[in-house]
């Protein structure tokens, strides 16, 4: 703990994981697996193993059938069991055992009845005949230190032994969601009672870099399953053979930009100028410099932008799955010349990217290209500069630049059913809201009312996002993906109404609100007798027989649940 | 066929439609012809069509309010409907009536009905397209129902703030009284709501500005904020203006097709009791 005096403090411990986490629990780290094995000379000094164990983790005490992490969640932190066991799921379980919801569409009779049966009183709940854990279901909710747990009353039943993998001390899981900012691929449950040190993700990569064996281990794991997997859904390797793939995933180089919690700062950072604000963010490639491979976005978002004058103009935004620097690569090969990055690169918040050097895509992949495959070659650097641009610009060339700002400085393109509205075609009749209203049991769950850029509004409507943080932390699983559809929804009855959901949203697009009976009455806890809250939100009509009936009640064609995240999407739309 | 793919979407549907409608009553008119020529009771024919496109038309109205089964086609679909059968039915109208001025009292009370649904309806496709976008370039986006709340928030704060600057000087507060606290605080006369207009606001502003060399350093900073405040003042009355007229005009819209549905089925039935029809 010496060094501690001497560290300059990270921005991110402003905010440690655990604010009871004391020297004592530190030290008793520091004597088991694997952190006997590392050399905390090893680590920076700003950084030191007793910062991050200090800072970036924390303990949890677990009994047996507590749900640790659920299949479908999203969350920054790594787990690695300091006692106990847990047991892996390896099948999916069924919803309501995970604390989401079972919505089932509607049919005719059910989506008519709706008419009669919407209650007159506002956010009005019949918990009567709702199930709740501990029937059924075969779970429960108790609360420990660490926060509430859902549990399993009778773990072989939910999770037989034959459909299980068993993770014993020292043995780490979660970390390639954390890592990739993707959704836990299980379910993981305490199997006895357990300590478990929940590691968060800036931590858990620093250990990895520090400890190489640690390092290479988790490296490995995630080369052998998820990049392969990757590598052969990208365009360009798609009918690459399964061994070039292979030696493609060895030799790929992982790289992140950006802030992982970009969502709590951007509504601050909207403040400053917009040019100060490009610059500020993260390059993963500049315009100009000397291109050494090429770039594949694993997740989060990224700006590409052109040198316009003294700043900097958008021309497009990339997500997961989009690529970098294809023509480049490939003209320069083909050509013998060495021509830079014609645009830069910049992270948006947080971007996770691949790197595939050039000499390995020029041993690997180019040879093996048909020519009918390659990008158009790059334009004649001399020539009228109008023109060029015009040819450099990737993709939705046509998209008017300061819509393109606009969507992605408000990150809207992390929406892939965002509400946009024309507001040269609305007529402010608010067929949409009463629409919304009577699929909702009277209870509107948007608001008509958002930024706007020249006619174009985004409502405040949840927009499902590609990355959705209000997914991370959210203790009852109640708040998740529909299997069928993608779209996030939350689940009345296991929301316990602590509002990490509605606080993660940078978008403000989730309410929390006091339900109420069919009388009016707040309905109340039983023994704490405080109002029942819970959060609300858009669930794209997810038990409506006919999809969202905003979008369907819009005479005018005003309003539309658009993917932003596709830029296609919306130029088909705005130029409609 | 190559215009067709250069035309956008909504291009695409107009032709489409108009299409539809002009296919639909010549067709019409050639059975009506016919009908004519071969001594028969055209006028059944077309009352028919017509009273059954007015039903039609009405339908609008439920389809609306059932936004949960959607699958009866979206209110895009049914606004379609409803425009293109609204202009196809003044045609059928036409025939219906044997393109003369009716003389029975009954008769000419329907015309007369039916003759305002229609323009009014004409009216309402003008408005529904141009006053979405006059209302999108005053700029700030308000809902109807809370203008009153912001007005009421407006008027508060204007009167604070030159409450508080008329210890230094009374020639904002005078100016308050005698000019603005109407402003901020009545309602726009009945002209305004007709045709609203930016006069009022530049006169207020030029008043304003007028002001300035009578005020301390420290008062003109009060009045560049009552400036502020009295355009967003009128662009709340121009809100209330304009959203209100479309509120008003589905209002009127739709009360009078209901008394012109009421009227036709009358009409119809004497008809039928009169001219034979159902015999
Ligand atoms: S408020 Fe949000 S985070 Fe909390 S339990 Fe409910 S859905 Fe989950
Ligand atoms: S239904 Fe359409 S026109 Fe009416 S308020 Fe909603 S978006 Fe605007």
């Amino acid at each position: 703990m010496e060094n501690s005096t001497r560290i300059k403090f990270p921005a991110r411990w402003s905010e440690p994981l655990d604010p009871d986490m004391d020297a004592r629990a530190v030290d008793g780290l520091l004597k088991v697996a694997p952190f006997t094995a590392m050399n905390p000379e090893s680590f920076s000094e700003s950084m030191p193993l007793s910062g991050i164990l200090k800072n970036d983790s924390r303990l949890q005490q677990l009994e047996k059938g507590d749900i640790i992490v659920r299949e479908g969640d999203y969350g920054g932190s790594a787990f690695l069991i300091v006692s106990g066991e847990a047991l892996v799921s390896t099948r999916s379980l069924p919803p309501e055992v995970l604390g989401r919801g079972n919505k089932e569409r509607k049919g005719w009779g059910r989506a008519i009845a709706q008419l009669w049966r919407n209650s007159n009183q506002t956010e009005a709940r019949d918990y009567s005949k709702t199930k709740t854990p501990n029937q059924d279901t075969g779970t429960g909710l108790r609360d420990h230190s660490s926060g509430t747990h859902v549990f399993l009353h009778d773990i072989p039943r939910v999770i037989p032994p034959e459909h299980s993998i068993t993770l014993g001390e020292g043995e780490i899981f979660g970390e390639i969601s954390a890592l990739t900012r993707s959704a836990r691929s299980a379910t993981v449950v305490a199997n006895s009672k357990m300590v478990v040190l929940e590691i968060r993700w800036q931590g858990f990569r620093e250990l990895m870099l520090r400890n190489e064996a640690m390092g290479q281990h988790i490296e490995k794991r995630y080369r052998e399953n998820s990049l392969q997997a990757h590598l052969r859904e990208t365009e360009i390797f798609r009918d690459l053979p399964d061994d070039v793939i292979r030696k493609l995933a060895d030799r790929t180089i992982f790289q992140t930009f950006g802030n992982y919690q970009w969502s709590h700062k951007f509504k601050s950072t909207l403040k400053k100028d917009i040019s100060q604000r490009i610059l500020n963010e993260p390059l993963i490639a500049e315009q100009g410099d000397y291109v050494d491979g090429l770039v594949l976005i694993r997740n989060g978002f990224a700006r590409l932008s052109r040198k316009h004058g003294e700043g900097h103009q958008t021309i497009a935004y990339l997500g997961k799955g989009d690529t970098f620097g294809f023509r480049e690569v490939v003209h320069n090969w083909a050509t013998g010349q060495q021509r830079p990055w014609m645009l830069s690169l910049r992270s948006l918040g947080f971007v996770d990217v691949l790197k595939i050097p050039v000499t390995v895509l020029e041993e690997l992949v180019l040879p093996q290209l048909r020519e009918s495959s390659f990008p158009a070659p790059l334009p004649d650097l001399a020539g009228d500069g109008k023109a060029r641009n015009r040819r450099l610009t990737p993709r939705a060339k046509s998209m008017e630049p300061g819509l393109m700002e606009f969507l992605v400085e408000n990150r809207f393109i992390n929406g892939t059913q965002a509400m946009m509205i024309d507001l040269d075609r609305c007529t402010r009749c608010d067929d949409c809201v009463r629409a919304c209203a009577s699929t909702h049991d009277n209870n509107p769950r948007f608001v008509r009312h958002g930024p706007v850029h020249d006619h174009w509004m985004i409502a405040n409507a949840c927009m499902h996002c590609l990355d959705p943080v209000c997914m991370i932390g959210c203790p009852t699983g109640a708040i998740g993906r529909d299997r069928e559809t993608g779209n996030v929804a939350i689940n009345d009855t296991t929301c316990i109404g602590c509002s990490t959901c509605a606080n993660n949203c940078p978008y403000h697009n989730i309410q929390m609100v006091q339900v109420n009976d069919n009388r009016g009455n707040p309905i109340r806890d039983s023994e704490t007798s405080l109002p029942v809250i819970k959060a609300t939100k858009c669930d794209l009509c997810l038990e409506q027989p006919f999809g969202p009936a905003c979008q369907r009640a819009c005479p005018h064609d005003a309003l539309v649940r658009i993917d932003i995240s596709s830029p296609d999407d919306v130029m088909e739309w705005t130029e409609k | 066929m190559k215009f067709l793919s250069q035309m956008n979407r909504l291009s695409r549907r107009r032709l489409r439609n108009v299409t539809l409608t002009v296919a639909s009553i010549a067709m019409l008119a050639a059975i009506v012809m016919w009908m004519d020529r071969s001594l028969l009771h055209s006028s059944f024919l077309t009352g028919y069509v017509l009273i059954g496109s007015l039903f039609l038309l009405a339908a609008f109205g439920m389809r609306k309010r059932l936004p949960m089964i959607a699958g009866i086609g979206s209110a895009s679909f049914w606004m379609q409907m409803h425009i293109y059968v609204g202009l196809g039915s003044f045609a059928v109208f036409a025939m219906h009536i044997a393109f003369r001025v009716p003389d029975g009292m009954l008769e000419s009370i329907l015309a007369l009905l039916y003759l305002v649904v229609f323009f009014s309806g004409i009216y309402g496709i003008w408005a529904t397209r141009s006053i979405p976008r006059k209302l999108t370039s005053v700029g700030e986006e308000v809902i109807f129902e809370r203008i009153p709340a912001f007005k009421r928030h407006l008027a508060r704060r204007a009167q604070t703030i030159v409450m508080e600057s008329c210890e230094s000087t009374p020639v904002l507060a005078n100016f308050y009284v005698n000019r603005l606290s109407k402003f901020f605080e009545c309602r726009r006369g009945l002209g305004y709501m007709l045709i609203p207009t930016g006069r009022k606001r530049r006169h207020l502003i030029a008043e304003i500005e007028e002001l300035d060399r009578f005020l301390a350093q420290e008062d003109r900073r009060v009045s560049r904020e009552l400036a502020i405040m009295v355009r967003k003042k009128d662009d709340l009355d121009y809100h209330t203006a304009m959203q209100g007229r479309l509120k008003l005009w589905l209002f009127v819209h739709i009360a009078i097709t209901w008394s012109l549905l009421i009227f036709s089925v009358v009409h119809g039935l004497l008809a039928h009791a009169y001219g034979g029809g159902l015999a």
